[in-house]
């Protein structure tokens, strides 16, 4: 049943942000010409639309998931996703799943944007882009660039950051918009999912950049390598480009995966549809 | 016969709004049974509960001898009062979603009743009329050949008219041997389908009866209902 649940979530939810996949698809093929016709005009101004376009990219994905949990849980439309034979922990589930498929797609779009704002300076300006690689290598910076390998790892630290981020944030939002919609509250379900959100997702960040600093399990790079070390998060170690603590991080996202078990459980017990 | 449902000293309430107050009573297979009661008295309350809406209870409540949840959703066919289709969805939409999650579901047969309903398969349902929509819920119901059918006030927003075809649908298209529960206040239109009542006031089951044993003093469920609620109609 989850395959069918995530087919027809993806269906449903897909609605909200294809609009705006939409219009990027349209601002880049329109870049695309102005590169390709070496229009200046239509470049500039597309790089200024492109910039605007990945922000609200990401917004409109963040408002979508948000609308889409509450509109098909707790709306009259709950009344054919609670009627469906299925677990409430396979209906929450496959909404994780699907709002983060369409997060991580947002960011890579959003990504791509950038990427493609760069591609166009970059054939605007011509020689004097290549100049900036030689700026890079009179102030020496380029020497503190990690190898390649070290590189490669540094990204999939960071993509691991983002993923757990992502699944902090679905976490904390489908405990607030379901905490809202509970009996007590959901005469009043904006208001008190909004202050749920804000109170919970503030307390854990505190919490979280406190464990950051003070607890003795970081990540460290230098220019030849990415390692894990049982140190607090430290600053300007011998040949260290940078350390960042892991406390935090791991707190927030088994918080937010305790939010999800906890989701669940009001979802299955709790949750009283208008 | 084997009880399809079986509620024994149900209690709900809303605060300190008690709803259903020790309600019992069971359904056997087959049986049409009318759910009756003014507004308030805790039909769609009894009901959430039974299709699993509602789970803050207390109480027994059993569909098939298991307690509400996925297996039980499996078992029963469930038309609530409210329109539950997103304004997006196309009859065709909701046909291959219905077709998607529950087994027992004609496809075929939910087709032709949308074509012979006169509905646009493709027209969104926004778009469509309220009876539309009605219809279209309607048929998504009947379509299932379902252990035990709820329904929650099916004739609330139509016209006398179609209120008698809608009774005939019901009465054709309901698998055999099936248990069909149904909430309404127009009960006039609809008793002569019923096999029993029960009506209930204050959160308790004032009359459960069949309905042969309540004509037998020579009134129509009708007249029993007014004179239980004291209606000056």
């Amino acid at each position: 049943m989850l395959g069918k649940l995530l087919k027809n979530e993806l269906k449903h939810s897909g609605r909200y942000v294809i609009t705006i996949y939409s219009v990027t698809a349209a601002v880049v093929a329109f870049m695309a010409i102005g590169i390709l016709t070496k229009v200046t005009w239509i470049g500039v101004l597309c790089s200024v639309l492109l910039n605007f376009v990945a922000v609200a990219i990401l917004l409109v994905t963040l408002i979508a998931v948000v609308k889409n949990f509450y509109e098909s849980l707790y709306t009259n439309l709950g009344y054919l996703s609670f009627t469906l034979p299925v677990k409430c922990s396979s209906l929450l589930l496959s909404k994780v799943i699907i709002s983060f498929f369409w997060i991580i797609l947002s960011y890579v779009i959003a990504g791509l944007c950038v990427a493609m704002v760069g591609l166009n300076a970059k054939a605007q300006a011509g020689e004097q882009f290549s100049g900036l690689f030689d700026l890079l290598d009179m102030s020496g910076l380029r020497e503190m660039i990690p190898s390649g390998a070290t590189m490669a790892a540094i990204i999939a630290f960071a993509v691991v950051m983002i993923l757990m981020h992502i699944l902090t944030l679905v976490g904390f939002i489908y405990f607030s918009v379901t905490i809202a919609n509970t009996r007590p509250l959901q005469g009043h379900s904006l208001l008190f999912g909004l202050l749920t959100f804000l109170g919970s997702y503030g307390v854990g960040y505190a919490i979280s950049t406190k464990l950051t600093y003070s607890l003795p399990l970081s990540v460290y790079v230098t220019t030849e390598k990415i390692g894990l070390a049982f140190e607090k998060m430290s600053f300007g170690g011998e040949n260290q480009l940078f350390s960042f603590g892991l406390g935090g991080t791991l707190f927030i996202a088994l918080a937010a995966l305790g939010l999800l078990f906890f989701t669940g459980w009001i979802m299955e017990h709790k949750v009283n549809i208008k | 016969m084997e009880n399809i449902i079986t509620v024994e000293n149900l209690k709900k309430s809303y605060g300190r709004h008690v709803v259903l107050d020790g309600v019992s009573f069971s359904a056997e297979q087959g049986q049409i049974i009318g759910l009756l009661g003014p507004n308030g008295c805790g039909k769609t309350t009894l009901i959430k509960i039974l299709t699993g809406l509602i789970k803050d209870q207390t109480g027994v409540v059993r569909i098939d001898n298991e307690e509400p949840g996925a297996y039980t959703k499996s078992l029963i066919a469930y038309l609530p009062e409210k329109t539950y289709l997103p304004g997006w969805m196309r009859p065709i939409d909701a046909i291959n979603y219905f077709a998607d999650f529950y087994k027992d579901f004609d496809r075929e047969k939910a087709l032709s009743m949308v074509s012979r309903f006169g509905l646009d398969a493709r027209q969104r349902t926004k778009t469509m009329s309220k009876g539309q929509q009605e219809k279209l819920r309607l048929a998504l119901v009947l379509c299932r050949n379902a252990r035990l059918y709820i329904l929650d006030e099916p004739l609330g927003g139509v016209d006398p008219a179609a209120r008698a075809k809608i009774l005939e649908l019901i009465m054709e298209n309901h698998a055999e041997n099936a248990t069909v529960l149904i909430s309404t206040h127009l009960i006039s239109d609809v008793e002569y389908i019923f096999d029993r009542v029960l009506m209930i006031k204050d959160g308790h089951v004032i009359v459960d009866s069949h309905v042969n044993a309540l004509r037998e003093n020579g009134k129509t469920v009708e007249e029993v209902f007014k004179e239980v609620f004291s209606y000056a109609w």
